[in-house]
């Protein structure tokens, strides 16, 4: 994604080519210039050491690690794209990137003239390496800033003629694409005092999707578990919490969601996921929801604690019927429902066999603890 | 006194001809705020529940002196509204609507400070001061009375603990959504000196979580400016580092900024009451007062 963007955004990239199938390599690998270099385009930290970026001198390399590398899989991701970028012979390598810092409140431009490194150690190890500075949104980028971080770095001033246009156009395209972070490590020098971006990483305020077409058919590739995108069709947020968990949580808010895990886990007893169904659920809704976080094979029990504002317990209480009653596996359901409409809602919980229902949070934990003593 | 929004507040609801905006508008008006005008651009000249409707902020608040407003706009709509709002010299501004872009947050964050507006929000439920007036879309029926000031991250968890006051007969001065994103419009921090001035408010309780600094910030103003007994309690200690909890706020980074263990540890050092859930900020509330 990151290459394609900066292409777009005038951000200076070497040239390269997208292989996404193994048919015509010949026509796509023959006639480009050599050596190059060849990208998995999987979303994991570590994607050289994976094995995840090949080096190829001639067709016959490129082919032969295309022919290994697409449709393998890296930790566990599947490798559905390359790309295959010119190979740069950097003078030098830097680190560039712009993050919205929300203790600022302002986007923070990041400079190193050590590029290619994990930026979080040399933040650790050689602080004063790393040039910072707030950005004014008001104002944006101007070239006094790029003077700035050329002489913290001890570069030569003359390259701000080069660097201010690249920093420009990816400060634009932080702000044009709603951006948290745009990141470009190494920055690369070459011979000619060029800049050139050989790798990057952005991300994408989730909030903005909806006005960033262009970004949401490349979130449409990206890898995600198969229930957080279930879940996400029914407008639900499913988040998986501890691995092997054997407890799930479902509630109406993130708050109550968050609370519930802490007391929970306080006892001793790991989370597995929670499913967070929002305001005003209706009965098909709460079913649906029930059935998609059941479906979580490590799942052995689930606590629904839902307080009912906007939300109806008796809706509530109806959809925790429908669902459990249509339930082959033996899984336990505690259920905790307050507010409106709850004694409606209690009469039909009642009604269901095989549910633990409890008055209060506290005595829905104690239940969990309880039964999970003998599972 | 309670603080913010009480039976004088003269309100505008903007986006009042919607779904949400209309029907928010009808619980307002039953709790007896005083909803003075509203605003659809082109729907100027009509009614909803017999408040009076203009195209533009500027117009209603010209015509009714209004002092608050309160959005019901959709979230890639906000920006536009709080700006029309900022531009007409609103005091304070209450956005409701999740999922607003948070460079849209960034921008009003910054412009905030050329303008005499307050924002509150967004992600919020807005604010309430029992007995008196709210603005938002906060379920009233469980709030009550009292000598409890509460600001909270989330709704969930102060609607939770709401409800278990007022059944252990425990009122509230006033209530303030702080909201859920990563750049709210105002902080605890920023509201603190509020409740600090407010007769009617005897205990501060502030419900945070995991993300950002704003609870550090609120520890460091406490230490030095408040007097009043503090309660706290922070969600989120057990949540996943590098992964959103939904609300877009609620994120520990991988160095572990944001988390509650330091919030925590913070606001002990501040002298605040640190509580493990909702039940115990009850419990810790009955013996301060």
């Amino acid at each position: 994604m990151a290459h394609a963007l900066y292409k777009a955004h005038n951000v200076p990239t070497p040239d390269g080519i997208v292989i996404d199938s193994l048919d015509k390599l010949d026509e796509k690998l023959n006639n480009i210039d050599y050596p190059r270099v060849v990208k998995a385009q999987v979303q994991i930290g570590g994607r050289g050491k994976a094995g995840g970026i090949k080096f190829a001198n001639s067709p016959d390399e490129a082919k032969k690690i295309c022919k290994e590398l697409l449709h393998s899989k890296l930790k566990g991701m599947d490798v559905n794209k390359l790309l295959i970028v010119q190979k740069a012979n950097p003078i030098k390598e830097c680190y560039l990137s712009i993050m919205l810092d929300r203790d600022y409140q302002k986007p923070v431009l990041i400079f190193s003239a050590n590029g290619g490194i994990d930026i979080e150690q040399a933040a650790k190890d050689d602080p004063d390496s790393i040039i910072k500075i707030p950005i004014n949104p008001l104002l944006g980028i101007q070239r006094y800033n790029i003077k700035y971080i050329l002489k913290k770095s001890n570069l030569d001033l003359n390259l701000e003629e080069r660097l201010f246009p690249v920093v420009k156009n990816l400060y634009e395209l932080f702000i044009q694409r709603d951006c948290m972070l745009v990141e470009i490590n190494p920055l690369a020098i070459n011979g000619k005092n060029e800049f050139i971006a050989l790798d990057g990483k952005i991300t994408i305020d989730d909030s903005a999707l909806p006005r960033q077409e262009q970004i949401l058919n490349f979130r449409e590739e990206l890898n995600e578990e198969a229930l957080v995108k279930e879940a996400r069709k029914f407008k639900f947020l499913y988040i998986p919490i501890e691995e092997y968990g054997k407890v799930a949580v479902m509630s109406n808010g993130s708050g109550m969601i968050m609370s519930c895990i802490d007391l929970i886990s306080k006892e001793g007893i790991k989370v597995g996921a929670v499913l967070d169904i929002g305001g005003g659920a209706t009965a098909d809704r709460v079913a649906e929801g029930i059935r998609i976080i059941l479906s979580n094979k490590d799942i052995d029990l689930l606590f629904v604690n839902i307080f009912g504002g906007i939300t109806r317990c008796d809706e509530i209480a109806s959809g925790i019927k429908k669902a459990v009653e249509s339930l082959s596996s033996k899984k336990t359901v505690i259920v905790r429902i307050e507010g409106t409409n709850k004694d409606k809602g209690m009469e039909i919980i009642n009604t269901v066999k095989g549910i633990i229902s409890v008055d209060n949070v506290r005595e829905g934990v104690k239940a969990v603890v309880a039964k999970m003593e003998v599972i | 006194m309670s603080i913010l929004i009480d039976e004088n507040s003269k309100i505008i609801v903007q986006g009042i001809t919607g779904r949400e905006g209309s029907f928010h508008t009808k619980q307002m008006l039953e709790y007896r705020s005083n909803i003075a005008a509203g605003v659809t651009p082109g729907r100027g000249g009509e009614t909803v529940h017999g408040v009076p409707v203009y195209d533009t902020v500027k117009e209603a608040f010209e015509d009714t002196g209004a002092d608050t407003t309160v959005l019901f706009v959709p979230p890639l709509f906000t920006y536009q509204a709080i700006l029309e709002a900022i531009d007409a010299d609103i005091p304070q501004i209450i956005t409701v609507a999740e999922h607003v872009p948070v460079h849209d947050m960034m921008k009003i964050k910054n412009l905030l400070k050329y303008s005499v507006s307050r924002v509150i929000g967004p992600n919020s439920f807005g604010i309430i001061s029992p007995g008196k007036a709210k603005a938002g879309f906060m379920a009233h029926r469980i709030f009550s009375k009292g000598n409890v000031g509460i600001m909270s991250r989330s709704a969930t968890n102060c609607y939770e603990t709401v409800f278990m006051m007022t059944n252990s007969n425990i009122g509230q001065s006033t209530c303030i959504g702080i909201g859920g994103d990563m750049i709210p419009g105002s902080t605890f921090s920023e509201l603190l000196p509020f409740y600090q001035k407010d007769d009617q408010t005897k205990v501060i309780v502030l419900i945070g979580e995991i993300g950002g600094i704003e609870e550090e910030k609120a520890a460091d103003h406490i230490k030095k400016h408040i007097t009043k007994p503090c309660v706290s309690l922070i969600a989120g200690k057990n949540a996943p580092k590098e992964r959103s909890m939904g609300h877009a706020g609620a994120i520990v980074a991988s160095d572990g900024t944001g988390s509650a263990e330091n919030k925590e540890d913070k606001l002990r050092e501040a002298g605040v009451h640190i509580a493990e859930s909702a039940m115990d900020i009850v419990d810790i509330c009955k013996r301060l007062l």
